[in-house]
């Protein structure tokens, strides 16, 4: 069984063929990561799977449903999640309330019952408040449990967003240069993050410019270069596959 | 039939110029700082009420016109250095309320300097009428249109051409690279706010022998210049004028055909179905947004 | 934690509206604190919107004075009790709202802004024009507000309820900001893209608060039109949806007391502006202009973050 299919998938902007004829499958359970230089289509990817952008030509498929240009609330309903490049976190808010938000879709979210702060809010809201406070320690910001977005640094922001997308149990992550930024230590404890996320059974795709990384925790890895698939295959099989040296060492992207 | 119909057409473009000079004022602007200025309405009224005053203390009607303009302007700079440069950080709404702060203030002062009368200038030259096809049009139509259209002209040109234009351009483009090439976008902002006044100013002058003027004239021309802008793109000068143009003959045909009462609601009628459809006006960049 | 400083915010406030009367000498002063409070209802609903979801409104009196004309309409028209006409405008403004939202909300920033402008000049030139219904500039009369054969006669009597109906807008309203729901809203204010990959639908949020805030100002509109004995189509128009605006932003974004503090403020300052008789315009926008330029974040924000600064 597949938990996603990438089928023929293309995105244009104004000429730019951002990603052109893709087809890739991802399995249960799996790191998988997607690796290219800048510029090869990664986000791009990332936003069409998750239904931020529209594409142009071809289909997706989640848990063998066709899910192509449904929009990412209705994505995230059944079972994705994500993180950004470039930081989407809400910073007029705390810490911890972003992560409660990423509880969104397990709360009671009834106006009325909202409005008149029936029972069922404060006990939910209460156990969704343990329930990220928990997440924080799990990707290491014990230390900003009381702290306003705004006033975190980076890596730590990076790491929040992390919290946010777990705290809607997704079964598919994907997370877009979660290390980038990092210094050694923090990029170490990602690294960690993302195994252990891995292990509870979630599905990650992670793309990251990190290669020691990628090759350490990967079970597959999908090499993209303008738009297309370079190569696939196992870590090992990446590393000594003939294009994909050319074009990281050859391209002078390296 | 045809004789009514090309008399709301001659109305609606003499109309729709005015609305459409105030919208390429919003637009240029627009383009330098990303601000909405609430107050060019209020360029307008002063651009006829400076005239009137000017002409009824005997001066000359060339050179009130041109004292106007230049009173005009320097309004407009200073709306910039002490309004909205201070505040260039600020928040989209923010910035709103002060720029209809500032139009509230420059009509508070305009009903002190002169008073809450109606007041007029002489047509141009004379007001017979010219027939056409059973239409009759009124020469200072004529100086509207044309005044306009030199004025479109003219700005297409120094936009190209000159040196100031080109750099207001580009900071339009990408304000950080038009710094970083030398740009100086402070004196861009203050150029843009000058330019449009001196629009509003042009606009306002040519129109009071048509319409009139007092102390709130600039409130309604305002905001119908504002949806010319917003209609045509926000941003986009060529669709500014386009706008203003629907804006003025959709205004007349109303008046014309349907209630004079409904008139001032039909440049918000159209701009609401214009947008339901084309969020982004009808000439403006839908691109994707990059996330 | 938030929730006990914000109920103490609310005791608080009951404790001013009750003691208050004690300072009020005369009709006049009952007069400016009950505009104040109507004003005050409809900018706990509108900071709703701009504060926390971060959507601006520039038509919001369009649906305060569509809720006093309804009430208006049926009650002097039509002979219906008053309160059902108070529910029956907010029933038609809520669905007026409803159906306005979807398309209007995908707009942003200044496009929305205009949209919004543009519904509310609409609906003041409809209530201007449509004379033999809206009675036209000269407006229409409400009727005393009576319910249950009790009817509010004195100014005294409008000042408790104005307070109590004040006070149960704010509680909602904070009910509302501390809940699933009142987070999601927010989240579309940090961002919209962040919050749909969670699954809140932003579009059905912003529709939802546009809704709310709506039927807010409606019900302010309806007692508003029973307290005044003609309401006109001044109460609609466009300066009245700058004003509402303002007064949010004035008294600080997202804080539903600076909502209060604003609107009491900018309720009480044309009363003492009207010493200066003809410089009240010019004195009004220096101070919109000011206080904006001065304290880009609203008074109740920036005056906190002084405090907090002190004692840090
Ligand atoms: N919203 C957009 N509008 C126009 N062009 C876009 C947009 N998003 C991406 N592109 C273009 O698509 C191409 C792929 O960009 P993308 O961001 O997907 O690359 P990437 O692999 O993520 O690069 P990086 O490693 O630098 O993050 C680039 O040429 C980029 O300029
Ligand atoms: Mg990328």
């Amino acid at each position: 069984m597949t938990l996603l299919v990438v089928d023929n998938l293309s995105k244009e902007f104004g000429g730019v063929h951002a990603v052109e004829g893709l087809s890739f499958a991802i399995n249960p359970g799996t790191i998988h990561s997607i690796i290219g230089p800048n510029g090869a289509g990664k986000t791009t990817l990332f936003n069409l799977i998750t239904g931020i952008y529209k594409p142009t030509v071809g289909r997706i498929l989640f848990q063998d449903q066709d899910v192509t240009a449904k929009p990412p609330y209705e994505l995230a309903m059944r079972g994705m999640s994500r993180t950004f490049q470039n930081l989407q976190v809400f910073f007029n808010m705390s810490a911890l309330e972003n992560v409660m938000v990423g509880r969104h879709l397990h709360l009671n979210r009834g106006i009325l019952t909202s409005l008149l702060r029936l029972p069922a809010i404060a006990k939910g809201d209460a156990a969704c408040r343990d329930k990220a406070a928990e997440l924080m320690r799990f990707v290491g910001l014990e230390r900003f449990l009381d702290a306003q977005a705004d006033s975190m640094p980076y890596g730590a922001l990076k790491r929040l967003e992390i919290a946010r997308a777990l705290a809607a149990e997704p079964a598919l992550l994907l997370l877009d240069e979660p290390a980038a930024g990092l210094n050694a230590t923090e990029s170490h404890e990602v690294d960690e993050v993302i195994s252990k996320v891995a292990k509870q059974g979630v599905t990650v795709v992670l793309v990251e410019h990190n290669m020691k990384m990628v090759m350490g925790i990967s079970d597959h890895i999908l090499v993209l270069d303008y738009g297309k698939k370079l190569a696939e295959g196992t870590p090992e099989q990446v590393r000594n596959n003939p294009d994909v040296i050319a074009a990281y060492l050859g391209g002078g992207a390296a | 039939m045809l004789a009514s119909f090309l008399q709301f057409v001659f109305s609606g473009i003499t109309v729709g110029s005015i609305y459409a000079l105030c919208g390429l004022g919003f637009s240029i602007i627009f383009n330098a700082s990303h601000v909405i200025n609430f107050a060019q309405g209020e360029f307008i009224m002063i651009g006829g009420m400076a005239t009137v005053s000017l002409v009824a203390l005997g001066v000359p009607l060339p050179v009130a016109i041109l004292l106007a303009i230049l009173a005009t302007m320097l309004v407009g700079f200073a709306l910039e250095k002490f309004a909205v440069e201070p505040a260039r950080k600020a928040s989209v709404t923010t910035l709103i309320i002060i720029t209809i702060g500032a139009s509230i203030f420059l009509r508070g002062i305009a009903q002190e300097l002169w008073d809450k009368n109606f007041h007029k200038l002489p047509p141009f030259s004379g007001d017979q009428p010219f027939l056409i096809a059973g239409a009759s049009l009124m020469p200072q139509s004529l100086w509207v249109i044309g005044v306009t259209v030199v004025v479109i002209v003219g700005l297409g040109w120094f936009f190209n051409r000159t040196l100031e234009g080109k750099a207001m351009l580009a900071t339009s483009f990408n304000t950080l690279a038009a710094q970083l090439v030398g740009v100086n976008t402070k004196k861009v902002l203050l150029m843009s706010f000058g330019l449009s006044a001196m629009l509003g100013a042009i606009g306002g002058i040519v129109i009071t022998p048509i319409t009139f003027t007092n102390y709130e004239t600039g409130i309604m021309l305002g905001l119908k210049g504002f949806s010319a802008a917003v209609l045509g793109g926000l941003g986009n000068g060529m669709g500014a004028v386009v706008g203003g143009l629907i804006v003025g003959i959709a205004e007349a045909m109303a008046a014309g055909y349907f209630s004079s009462a409904y008139k001032d609601a039909v440049a918000f009628i159209i701009i609401l179905f214009v947008l339901f459809f084309m969020p982004s006006g009808l000439f403006g960049k839908s691109g994707t947004e990059r996330v | 934690m938030f929730r006990n400083e914000r109920m103490i915010g609310l005791a608080v406030l009951a404790v001013i509206i009750a003691i208050l009367p004690q300072f009020l000498p005369n009709n006049y002063y009952y007069d400016v604190a009950i505009q104040a409070g109507f004003n005050a209802i409809v900018c706990v609903g509108l900071n709703l919107l701009i504060g926390y979801a971060g959507q601006i409104s520039l038509g919001h009196a369009g649906f305060f004075g569509l809720g006093a004309y309804a009430s208006a309409i049926l009650c002097t028209r039509y002979g219906w009790p008053p309160i059902l006409a108070l529910l029956a405008g907010a029933l038609v403004v809520g669905v007026l709202a409803f159906v306005l939202a979807r398309p209007i909300l995908k707009l942003k920033g200044h496009y929305l802004a205009m949209a919004t402008l543009g519904i509310g000049i609409i609906i003041s030139i409809v209530l201007n024009t449509e004379a033999q219904i809206t009675g036209g500039p000269d407006g229409i009369s409400a009727g005393p507000f009576s319910i249950g054969g009790y009817t509010i006669k004195t100014e005294q009597t409008w000042y408790w309820v104005v307070g109590g109906t004040l006070l149960v807008a704010i509680w909602l309203a904070n009910n509302l900001v501390d809940s699933p729901v009142g987070r999601a809203l927010r989240a579309v204010n940090g961002s919209e893209v962040g919050a749909e990959v969670v699954g809140v639908d932003t579009a059905r949020y912003k529709v939802l608060v546009f809704v709310v805030s709506a039927v807010f100002a409606s019900v302010a509109g309806s007692l508003f039109a029973h307290y005044l004995p003609q309401i006109t189509p001044a109460k609609a128009d466009f300066f009245k949806s700058i004003e509402f605006v303002t007064m949010v932003v004035f008294g600080g974004m997202a804080s539903t007391f600076g909502s209060l503090v604003g609107a009491v403020f900018l309720s009480a300052l044309p009363q003492v502006l009207t010493v200066f008789e003809d410089y009240e315009a010019m004195i009004l926008g220096a101070i919109m202009m000011g206080t904006m330029i001065f304290m880009p974040r609203g008074l109740v924000p920036t005056l906190g973050s002084l405090l907090v600064r002190r004692r840090g």
